[in-house]
């Protein structure tokens, strides 16, 4: 057989093997169609969904401080302060003679002295 | 939420969008269509899978890479613009270049693990040679350089016109000849040295 006759016979065998690879073409499984609609559906839908609306300036300013949670402990922390203001334990000093000092009729009262001139200018 | 696999679904898209084009259907699943849907993964699905298991010649390589390509297709859908190409060209594409991208990260050696579907109505024995037969045709593509066997792949079997093969993998119609031209020698010569074990000399 010579070469030329023997690659012919390869071409034939060969259009052969493609006429049945055409024939046996793997048909779409169930299972990897509903893969495939199920990732149309997630698509379809997100594209659906409207816009998120624009953020009021009190979101963004809470949202500056860290959100509602940072929010809660700054609430926490003021309220002990004002707490500790209005009432202080003991060995505290009373912030209010710290802010505002004893009136000077209170400090000569409590030295012991004779204040009856003052009620006799009078 | 509106259930695209539902038999009922089928029924009501089957009447209109089996008439329309490609890129019909795919700006109508754009605008919000879920039937279209059905119908472009009818038509198209297939053609991936396909051209997938011959490029990979493994099934489950294949299934993932038609579910990724089709994918990209949906994601894709609201900037097709409709009269530059054929949405089908855009898919081949996109499969070939993710099969491209699979054999990269697998290992030589698994290019041939090849199950085929198998005929029924066959003997035992014809069967085992027609499986022989599928698969030396699978062995030999895989032996082929990556632009030959796509070149063939989508000729030979797919059955593409040239100038749509040359759209496809962006050359010129004369290099598709050409790689087909040589993708066909070279299997040829290949395919001769089994030639045996193929049990032509029988049939």
């Amino acid at each position: 057989m010579n070469w030329g006759t023997k690659m012919a016979e390869n071409d034939m065998e060969l259009d052969q093997l493609f006429a049945q690879a055409r024939q046996t073409r793997p048909e779409l499984p169930d299972d990897l169609s509903v893969r495939i609609l199920t990732d149309a559906e997630a698509v379809r839908l997100d594209r659906l969904k409207p816009a998120a609306p624009p953020r009021s300036v009190w979101a963004r300013i809470l949202d500056g401080i860290g959100g509602w949670q940072s929010m809660s402990g700054l609430v926490a922390a003021s309220a002990a302060g004002v707490w500790i203001g209005v009432s202080a334990p003991d060995f505290l000093p009373d912030p209010a003679t710290i802010i505002y000092p004893q009136e000077t009729s209170f400090v000569v009262a409590d030295l012991g002295l004779d204040t009856t001139f003052l009620e006799d200018a009078e | 939420m509106e259930d695209l696999t539902s038999p009922l679904h089928e029924i009501r898209g089957a009447s209109c969008a089996a008439d329309m084009s490609d890129d019909v259907l795919l700006r109508q699943f754009a605008n919000g269509d879920a039937a279209a849907a059905r119908e472009l993964t009818d038509r198209l699905a297939p053609r991936c899978l396909s051209v997938a298991m011959r490029m990979l010649g493994n099934r489950a390589e294949a299934e993932d890479v038609t579910q990724d390509a089709m994918m990209r297709l949906w994601q894709m859908a609201p900037n097709w613009v409709s009269g530059q190409a054929k949405v089908s060209t855009w898919l081949y594409r996109v499969t070939l270049n993710l099969c491209v991208d699979v054999q990269r990260k697998k290992r030589p050696d698994r290019l041939d693990d090849v199950p085929e579907p198998e005929d029924g109505d066959l003997s035992a024995a014809e069967r085992l040679q027609d499986a022989a037969r599928k698969d030396a045709l699978q062995a030999a593509l895989s032996q082929l350089p990556d632009r030959q066997r796509q070149a063939v792949i989508l000729r030979h079997i797919e059955e593409l016109p040239n100038p749509e093969i040359a759209g496809i993998m962006g050359v010129s119609t004369e290099a598709v000849e050409s790689l087909t031209a040589r993708g066909k020698r070279a299997l040829a010569a290949i395919l001769a040295g089994r030639q045996d074990e193929l049990g032509y000399e029988d049939g």
